[in-house]
């Protein structure tokens, strides 16, 4: 999305180029303290109601940044916390230049099968320590220049992770797939799986996938459901 | 009863169909029945290439005393009221059914004993009138009548009823579904909660749902699940939260901050996937159509975030929101100009035929 805005004065004090405009968040470009970051700012939502916006913002702002923290000591690459102040919805973390995993697919599908199989790793170190990420899309995984994975927008993460939010995940990661690159999922997903494996056993994989299947039957009208 | 819908309460579509389906002839002077009964209306439209398009919309809608929607019930509704409900739409057109060059019918998605009766009284009325018979899939012609009556070109669409809950976009020949509901329909969580804490039936009173009359008499919500999965949305938790704190509450005004808390997750959650949707997808329309899209609250909201985005909002005229007749005629008729017709031994109803399944030739 188009950003629109000028270069302006966050509440936390520094100043920001608004460089992308999200559903839900916008990313500045500041200097903190010397250093290149991204403060993310969620901003009220004018369709919300008040008490419930501000309740929202709150906890996924600090659920995000806690979520950042923790991926980071149980080895997932993801941009490194700066600073967090729920009250004014910021977060400033680490500038990673990088590229969207869903815009390298197409165009080398052999690299992008080992990026999924790294995703998968890196999942499974999360499921692990309970954390899910919540919106695990090929837009939310960035390949940087030295083809080193980041994961990013840890906003619908949640900490204490359920077998189900574990499975959305990768429910998320096929359904990304679906949307964009429809004849690449089996190899993507067969990756995932086996670099999940690596960490959690390919048994863990298999529970996996087989709440994945049942999350994909909830949705509506599935022709599959009918035979079971 | 019959309700009659005509022009002068849906009004005029915004373009030429030209615009909005190129590819289709639209000289020749054609006319189309078509056929709802997927849920709890039985509804019969006409549609026409030529102004004003969509003649007349009559339905009649079976009303549960208690409960849901038993769907015997609404079979049996829908095979009382048939026979009343075609005639009275095609006396509003002035037509005869010799008049009538193919019969449209919703064959899915829905419930399988309502669909029946649409789908046998189409097949009955194809072949013994020798009429081309035209099959429609009901999502579809949500979003299609919608999108016509704004002009709407490319639009992102949050389709929501008693039934549905997704966020679609045209892609590839198809309406592909972005984002759905995990477990229950918006209308249907709506629905439930007021029937289970006896706020309805009536579900509607003077053109309010009963959970928005109640949420008006309220400034702060009680704040209760507010669940989004990537583009998803799920409603079971916030329904059983909704319930079991009226239960614990002591008065009037409590209960009014639940029906607060109930309808902004709902909405919220639902806006806020859209939005999500309009981010991924970049689309510069969005369009609100099913029967939730006559809550002014609902309409509001969305025009907010499609505000957000520089976005055109636009929410199909409400007689044609709900379930319709009209709107499986104006379908019916799109595709029978793109020929597609089904024989009638071939055309059995699909209770679970999905948006994306459906190959859109028009668009």
């Amino acid at each position: 999305m188009e950003t629109g805005q000028r270069r302006s004065t966050l509440e936390i004090g520094v100043e920001g180029e608004p460089a992308y405009v999200g559903a839900e968040a916008i990313l500045y470009v500041v200097d903190w303290f010397g250093v290149r970051a991204i403060a993310k700012y969620r901003p009220p939502k004018p369709y919300r109601h008040k008490v419930i916006d501000e309740d929202l913002r709150t906890r996924r702002t600090i659920v995000e940044a806690k979520a950042l923290h923790t991926a980071r000591s149980i080895g997932v690459p993801a941009p490194e916390l700066y600073f967090v102040d729920p009250i004014s919805k910021i977060i400033v973390m680490e500038y990673i230049e990088g590229v969207k995993l869903a815009d390298i697919i197409e165009s080398n599908l052999l690299e992008a099968r080992k990026y999924a199989k790294t995703l998968g790793v890196y999942t499974a170190r999360m499921h692990s320590s309970e954390l899910a990420h919540g919106d695990l899309t090929t837009s939310n995984v960035l390949v940087t220049s030295n083809k080193q994975l980041f994961i990013i927008d840890f906003g619908l993460s949640s900490l204490k992770a359920s077998e189900r939010d574990k499975a959305v995940d990768l429910h998320l990661f096929i359904r990304s797939l679906e949307s964009t690159h429809p004849e690449h999922i089996e190899v993507m997903v067969e990756a995932f799986l086996e670099g999940y494996s690596t960490i959690l056993g390919r048994s863990e994989a298999d529970k996996l996938m087989r709440i994945v299947r049942e999350i994909r039957l909830m949705g509506r009208y599935h022709e599959e459901r009918r035979r079971k | 009863m019959v309700n009659v819908d005509t022009p002068s309460s849906y009004g005029n579509p915004r373009f030429h169909p030209s615009k909005l389906y190129p590819s289709l002839s639209w000289d020749r002077e054609v006319y189309v029945l078509g056929i709802e009964s997927t849920a709890h209306t039985f509804g019969v439209g006409i549609a026409s290439t030529k102004r004003p398009y969509i003649l007349v919309s009559a339905r009649s809608t079976y009303k549960p005393e208690k409960g849901g929607i038993h769907p015997r019930e609404a079979a049996e509704h829908h095979v009382k009221m048939a026979p009343i409900v075609i005639r009275e739409a095609l006396k509003h057109a002035g037509l005869s059914i010799r008049d009538i060059d193919a019969v449209a019918v919703a064959l899915g998605p829905g419930l399988g004993p309502a669909l029946r009766v649409g789908a046998t009284i189409a097949r009955g009325l194809a072949s013994y009138f020798s009429k081309p018979l035209v099959p429609v899939n009901h999502a579809v012609a949500h979003i299609e009548i919608a999108r016509f009556y704004t002009g709407q070109r490319d639009p992102l669409v949050l389709y929501v009823s008693g039934g549905n809950t997704m966020v679609a976009a045209f892609a590839k020949k198809r309406y592909r579904v972005f984002g759905e509901t995990i477990d229950i329909a918006l209308g249907n969580l709506l629905d439930t909660f007021a029937r289970e804490v006896g706020l309805a039936p009536p579900y509607i009173v003077e053109g309010l749902h009963v959970v928005d009359r109640c949420a008006s008499e309220a400034d702060d919500p009680v704040v209760l699940p507010y669940t989004v999965k990537g583009m998803d949305v799920s409603y079971s938790g916030l329904l059983t939260a909704a319930i079991r704190a009226w239960r614990r509450s002591k008065d009037n005004r409590d209960k009014a901050r639940i029906c607060l808390g109930l309808r902004e997750s709902a909405y919220g959650t639902a806006v806020e996937v859209t939005e999500r949707g309009l981010a991924h997808t970049r689309k510069r329309e969005v369009l609100l159509t099913g029967g939730v899209a006559a809550s002014p609250v609902l309409q509001e909201k969305l025009r907010e975030m499609a505000k957000l985005h520089a976005a055109i909002f636009g929410v199909s005229p409400l007689p044609l929101a709900g379930d319709n007749g009209a709107m499986i005629a104006w379908v019916g008729l799109l595709n029978y100009l793109s020929n597609i017709i089904i024989e009638p031994i071939k055309a059995m109803v699909k209770q679970r035929w999905r948006l994306d399944n459906v190959e859109v030739p028009w668009r």
